[in-house]
């Protein structure tokens, strides 16, 4: 499909590049080292960074914004390392799914992938104690992803029954993981959160 | 490095599912004379959640100070939290008016940029050093390694200790301890999965799945690694991947700091070894 240069949006490189992490979007030349070096493409071969970014550039913001490869980033940095231009291409995906998830909360856009509940689950857990609680975590995750408290269980057991059985018999998940450990100046934690936000 | 004596960052997985190599990280650093004083009231770094650098800059803002105290650089096994602490510490270092925003949002995020953050490996070659290392050793394991690297140890640039596309760092650990390394080097930097493991199962099973097979194939008697999430991934999940994938691996998998400890004549068990799901003896055997 041809693009329609009409409904492109000028702006867009200009908002990614203000996000922080975005600010060297515009120096990308599509010589596509990142795609080549990447180990999710190997995986999944529609991935590719190179044309989120050259689609960023050139404005296609609701292309990028609802594109659920966004979310398959691992952040392992292997494009960063290699870009020739200094990129960071794994900052300026970043900055993208921030982009995304301010479209999803002001109810412009649906992200299909469960990513951002994920993360915001986890850092929930981090401005409730300070540290990951990883029950904690499960326990807000699963029911958002699944759409329901009962579902959530169940597709926790699921994931998580073998697992947690092994970690116990090895010794690694005793009965204090049961229990968040929640350090003891929680007040300097929940300030960052609430003057930065999630 | 001050003196004999270092902040310790242990990072969440140190108190479940890496818990094996928390305590072989203290017993290492205890047997090589060198005390490690937990960063008291320590808080998460954002691992890889937190994707707001400003929110990872004053997370991480919050324990830098609190060592930067005590005046100690700190340190860490967990390579995430080297790689969220270390890059927070660059950038604050040179940014009066970071640092300044740091403090608006609280007191305790006051952090000058007087200290360093490292990894252990990093410590253990570039710092205690080679020579030191060797005069310590008493045990020779010779076990072949596939050391594996992953993430943050050679990338991105800007925290990197080791080369991005071939690291040496473990592989020099290896042989000094009467190892062999396998050829590994294309799969050594490859990322575990991990990061995807709660969002997509499918592509993280598929990915330590690769590196688990790599050094299966490359005749390995088991992976070394020195993070974490790749821990959980490889060995802690390794039959979950056999289960779903329908596969059979069987591949040991142990931390650097596990490896660097059964050289230097510590007990197995006081280096966590009898936790990894996927059962050690074997190496444990090979230590003469």
């Amino acid at each position: 499909m041809p693009i329609k240069t009409w409904e492109l949006d000028p702006n867009f490189r200009n908002e990614i590049m203000n996000e922080p992490g975005g600010e060297h979007l515009a120096a990308c030349f599509q010589c596509s080292t990142c795609t080549l070096g990447c180990p999710i493409t190997e995986i999944v071969p529609s991935y590719n960074p190179r044309k989120i970014i050259q689609m960023s550039l050139l404005g296609m913001r609701e292309e990028v914004l609802s594109n659920p490869d966004l979310w398959i980033c691992l952040i392992c940095q292997t494009c960063t390392a290699r870009c020739p231009q200094d990129v960071v291409v794994s900052d300026v995906l970043s900055a993208i799914r921030r982009i995304a998830e301010k479209e999803e909360e002001a109810g412009k856009l649906k992200i299909e992938s469960p990513r951002p509940l994920f993360d915001k689950a986890f850092l929930h857990q981090l401005e409730k104690y300070g540290r990951l609680y990883d029950i904690g975590l499960a326990k807000e995750y699963y029911p958002k992803k699944e759409g329901s408290f009962i579902k959530g269980m169940r597709a926790m057991m699921k994931d998580y029954k073998d697992f947690g059985m092994r970690m116990f018999k090895k010794g690694k998940m005793g009965p204090k993981a049961m229990f968040p450990e929640k350090i003891k100046r929680t007040g300097e934690v929940k300030k960052i959160f609430e003057k930065i936000g999630d | 490095m001050n003196g004999k004596k270092l902040a310790y960052y242990p990072g969440c997985p140190s108190a479940g599912t890496a818990v094996d190599q928390d305590m072989s990280t203290k017993a290492v650093f205890e047997k090589l004379g060198i005390e490690l004083a937990e960063v008291e009231d320590w808080n998460c770094c954002g691992a890889a959640e937190a994707e707001n650098p400003m929110l990872v800059y004053a997370l991480n803002a919050r324990n830098l100070a609190i060592a930067e105290k005590e005046g100690l650089d700190i340190v860490t096994p967990c390579s995430i939290c080297y790689y969220n602490l270390e890059r927070s510490n660059i950038a604050l270092k040179d940014d009066e008016s970071l640092r300044a925003k740091m403090r608006d949002i609280d007191g305790s995020l006051d952090y000058k940029g007087g200290i360093k953050a490292r990894h252990v490996l990093d410590v253990f070659v570039n710092e205690i050093g080679m020579e030191e290392l060797k005069s310590k050793i008493e045990k020779k394991v010779s076990i072949k390694a596939a050391p594996y690297y992953g993430c943050y140890l050679g990338r991105p640039p800007v925290t990197a200790f080791d080369d991005p596309d071939d690291p040496i760092l473990m592989d020099q650990l290896i042989e000094l301890i009467g190892g062999e390394c396998v050829d590994f080097s294309y799969m050594k930097t490859k990322c575990c999965g991990g990061p995807l493991m709660m969002t997509r199962a499918d592509i993280a099973f598929e990915m330590a799945r690769k590196v688990l097979e790599a050094a299966k194939r490359a005749g390995a008697d088991c992976i070394v690694l020195a993070c974490p999430l790749c821990g959980m991934m490889l060995d802690a999940k390794q039959p979950d991947i056999e289960k779903a994938l329908n596969i059979e691996i069987g591949m040991p998998v142990i931390y650097i700091t596990q490896l660097l400890g059964l050289a230097l004549g510590i007990d197995s068990k006081k280096l966590g070894l009898d936790k990894a799901a996927v059962d050690t003896k074997e190496i444990v055997g090979k230590v003469v």
